[in-house]
């Protein structure tokens, strides 16, 4: 990552194993173990006033997944710390993202948190329900809505999986003793589940559970997100790309934020391009998106292929009251977006 | 000596090192947590976190356990000088702590100690019966943290924290409405009163409406300022953040960048706020001047950043955990001078057409070094007309400069409030900012959200 231009590199690798006994008075006795790892880099470039930083695999240290330590080498850290240093210093003399609505088209990584925080988390049954209010709010959706609301167009089609191999939000049973499983959550555009605990599934006469996790001993289950998915359209990124005349390619998550029922969102990312009749074109800094979550999903007019997805663990999320940090994992390939206003200005 | 620090001497005994620290954080705590009329998710922890910190030969190695016993500290105490002897060593690497005079800080009360968690619960009821037909949504808490720190050096220091917080969101389907209140004497915080401010708040949302985004003045309710300064604080106020020269004071200590009414500084001694004796590293904690007068001054240090700035800069006593260092030192106790304002609509007459902010909701910083952070609005936003707070407002997306918030200031509030700002993540280790409710001629709004209402 060394340039002249970058003041700061890290490189971050973590490892994790854990063991759970749990113990009920209905007769559940599970008993399960664990092993993540995972790792990041990150450069920081400046000059002249101008801060940017560019990441590996992803930002907010880095990318994690439940298996050993082959899944560093498979990361390929070394091999991608010339490119994230060489990009973190061209930022720096790139253009700032314009204020312009437009075709956006996201990477897989960005749009995997797009995922976490518009759909994995208005879809916790306990947020709907208010319990969350306080903290981490509430929800745009309503019990009812479950096979009616439209949630995005055609082609979104979102699982809730605590099976997928190598997901952070992947076991054999949650701690309530619910048996793993992969649920649709939204399918062709129409919302068809929510993440539940055996409580608010028997409140809604839905679902059955199987989404309540506590990050330590020290700490009740609370409805949180599993391994939670976009499932892949067809094609290529060059083929989201071709059908663009003019647009933004946005990659690699930079701020996030998003109102407390998760209708209103404003995303930053690291480095943005210009697209050009199909084309990558330039390279453009400080790029933000904003939206409304359904009118955004519902203007989602490309998903590529299974080729082009990939799945990532992160360690960060947030819920509750004593606070509590879920680890999930989401997949996701690019996809495109038409109609977005980008370059939010202060 | 404290329970604490017999268990941070034995741990320091267990290790062998050219150095050792151990550093003790334990807490006995309750949260009564509440939705809608109920008490749910109650919790009670009691539990001792021993972190040790193994030096050979310039090589540092570190373990963390919650097994006190004798063989759990050899146990940890093994794994510490393990990691040391596998770790590079490290040029950068300012040394231990070693002894020094800690400052005498009040923030211990007898009767927070005491409280059992049915006495919390009594208190959640309070907040509960307080707030009339509106759902209640929030919580209750009181804690006791103590800390420990002890170094083969001769390093050895204790002190023990009293914290109690009451927090209520009130509302239904279309109104919300927020207020909390702490104090290390759980006597000063009454949830009922603050249930009844979130309530007031409340009822005055039905049918917020949109406005159209840009640029207005604005009032901020102490609960939205001293959010906002926390994390414009993450990278500006940190010594490590000035030497990354991703702080908004990169190269312009000592220039004029605010209303010469905003003085900022972290003031970890102050029994107006959660006080402290020292830091995660050992060392005393040092009042620092931020923002002095409209000037930047300062920022705050821990050993590491404080030792790569070199010329002569020292710890202020400012660093964080183990796991967060790598981010640089961090400001726990941030304090806003009072202006001359009698009320908050004072303020709302010194706007004459703005916006009032009660809260602000996931913020997140956009670009660091210009401090553009974004955010919403919720809990009680309304617009101010004619020098007086008006009609309702939706929850509004906001993207700001901080420097351009912080650059007018028509006027402070001279009452203060001490803000909670711990979610209480990890060990129990209360924090908040004291703060004035503030005026500004710049609040940039850039988008609309929800209506008010949960």
């Amino acid at each position: 990552m060394r340039h002249a231009d970058v003041k700061v590199t890290s490189a971050v690798v973590r490892a994790m194993h854990e063991q759970k006994l749990l113990v009920t008075t209905d007769g559940v006795v599970v008993e399960q173990e664990s092993t993540e790892c995972g790792g990041g880099i990150d450069a920081i470039a400046s000059r002249d006033g101008v801060v940017q930083v560019r990441s590996y695999p992803s930002a907010h240290g880095g990318a994690s997944a439940q298996a050993g330590w082959e899944y560093l080498h498979e990361l390929g850290l070394d091999r991608e710390a010339p490119r994230v240093g060489e990009q973190a210093a061209a930022l720096l003399r790139a253009d700032e993202c314009p204020s312009a609505v437009t075709t956006l088209v996201i990477d897989s990584e960005q749009l995997q948190l797009q995922l976490h925080e518009s759909v994995g988390h208005p879809i916790e049954l306990d947020r709907i329900y208010g319990t969350e209010a306080a903290y981490a709010g509430t929800s745009f959706l309503r019990p009812d809505d479950l096979g009616s609301l439209r949630y995005g167009s055609e082609l979104m089609n979102v699982t809730a999986d605590s099976t997928t191999p190598r997901g952070l939000g992947t076991f054999g049973y949650d701690d309530e003793g619910v048996p793993a499983r992969r649920e649709a959550i939204v399918e062709g555009g129409v919302l068809r589940g929510y993440l539940t605990s055996r409580e608010t599934a028997a409140r809604i006469g839905s679902g059955g559970g199987g989404s309540m996790r506590a990050d330590s001993w020290n700490r009740m289950p609370l409805v949180r997100m599993t391994n939670l998915h976009l499932e892949p359209g067809e094609g290529s990124f060059d083929d989201l790309l071709a059908d663009v005349d003019d647009g933004i390619y946005v990659e690699t998550n930079k701020s996030w934020s998003i109102d407390d029922k998760r209708l209103n969102f404003q995303f930053g990312t690291q480095v943005a391009w210009t697209i050009e009749k199909g084309r990558l074109g330039r390279m453009l800094r400080d790029a933000t998106y904003t939206g409304i979550t359904p009118q955004f999903w519902g203007s989602m007019d490309a998903v590529a292929g299974p080729g082009e997805w990939r799945l990532a663990g992160l360690t960060n999320c947030g819920k509750g009251q004593p606070g509590q940090t879920a680890h999930v994992s989401h997949g996701a390939a690019p996809a495109r977006f038409r109609g977005v206003q980008v370059g939010v200005k202060a | 000596m404290s329970a604490a620090l017999e268990v941070a001497e034995r741990a320091i005994a267990a290790a062998s090192g050219d150095d050792v620290q151990a550093f003790v954080h334990r807490e006995r705590s309750g949260l009564a947590r509440f939705a809608e009329h109920e008490v749910h998710q109650p919790t009670l922890i009691d539990n001792v976190i021993v972190q040790l910190t193994v030096v050979r030969d310039g090589r540092v190695g570190s373990s963390a356990t919650n097994r006190i016993s004798d063989e759990g500290l050899a146990a940890a105490a093994a794994r510490a000088e393990q990691s040391a002897e596998n770790a590079p060593a490290d040029p950068g690497f300012p040394g231990l702590a070693g002894p020094g005079e800690m400052p005498e800080v009040a923030g211990y009360d007898d009767e927070t100690a005491a409280l059992s968690p049915e006495e919390q619960a009594v208190r959640a009821r309070a907040a509960i019966d307080a707030a009339g037909a509106l759902g209640v949504y929030g919580y209750f808490t009181s804690g006791v943290t103590e800390l420990a720190v002890a170094g083969t050096n001769g390093l050895s220091a204790a002190q023990t924290l009293t914290d109690a917080t009451a927090l209520v969101l009130a509302g239904d389907a279309e109104v919300s409405g927020f207020a909390s209140a702490t104090s290390w004497r759980a006597g000063e915080v009454d949830p009922a009163a603050v249930a009844r401010e979130a309530a007031e708040k409340a009822a005055r949302t039905r049918g917020g409406g949109a406005i159209e985004p840009g640029r207005y003045r604005a009032v901020l309710e102490p609960y939205a300022l001293s959010e906002l300064l926390e994390y414009f604080s993450f990278d500006t106020f940190n010594g490590l953040g000035l030497l990354e020269e991703r702080s908004a004071f990169s190269g312009r200590l000592g220039e004029r960048l605010f209303d010469e009414k905003v003085s900022v500084s972290d003031e970890p001694l102050d029994p107006a706020g959660l006080p402290k004796a020292f830091d995660f590293e050992g060392s005393p904690r040092r009042p620092v001047p931020l923002i002095d007068r409209g000037v930047a001054r300062g920022v705050v240090w821990d050993r590491a950043s404080a030792a790569r700035a070199g010329n002569g800069t020292e710890t202020t006593g400012h660093a964080v955990p183990p796991e967060m260092r790598p981010y640089g030192a961090f400001p726990f106790a941030l304090s806003v001078a009072p202006g001359a304002a009698a009320s908050v609509d004072e303020l709302a007459e010194l706007v004459g057409d703005g916006i009032y902010v009660t809260r602000l909701h996931y913020l997140s910083v956009v670009h660091p070094r210009e401090g553009v952070i974004t955010g919403m609005t919720r809990d009680g936003t309304f617009r101010i007309r004619d020098g007086r707070v008006a009609e309702p407002l939706a929850n509004l997306r906001f993207t700001v400069s901080v420097p351009q918030v912080l650059a007018e200031v028509p006027g402070l509030t001279r009452e203060r409030k001490l803000v909670n700002r711990s979610d209480f993540y990890g060990e129990r280790y209360p924090f908040g900012v004291v703060c004035p409710a503030l005026a500004t001629a710049a609040f940039t709004i850039t988008g609309v959200g929800s209506s008010p209402g949960l």
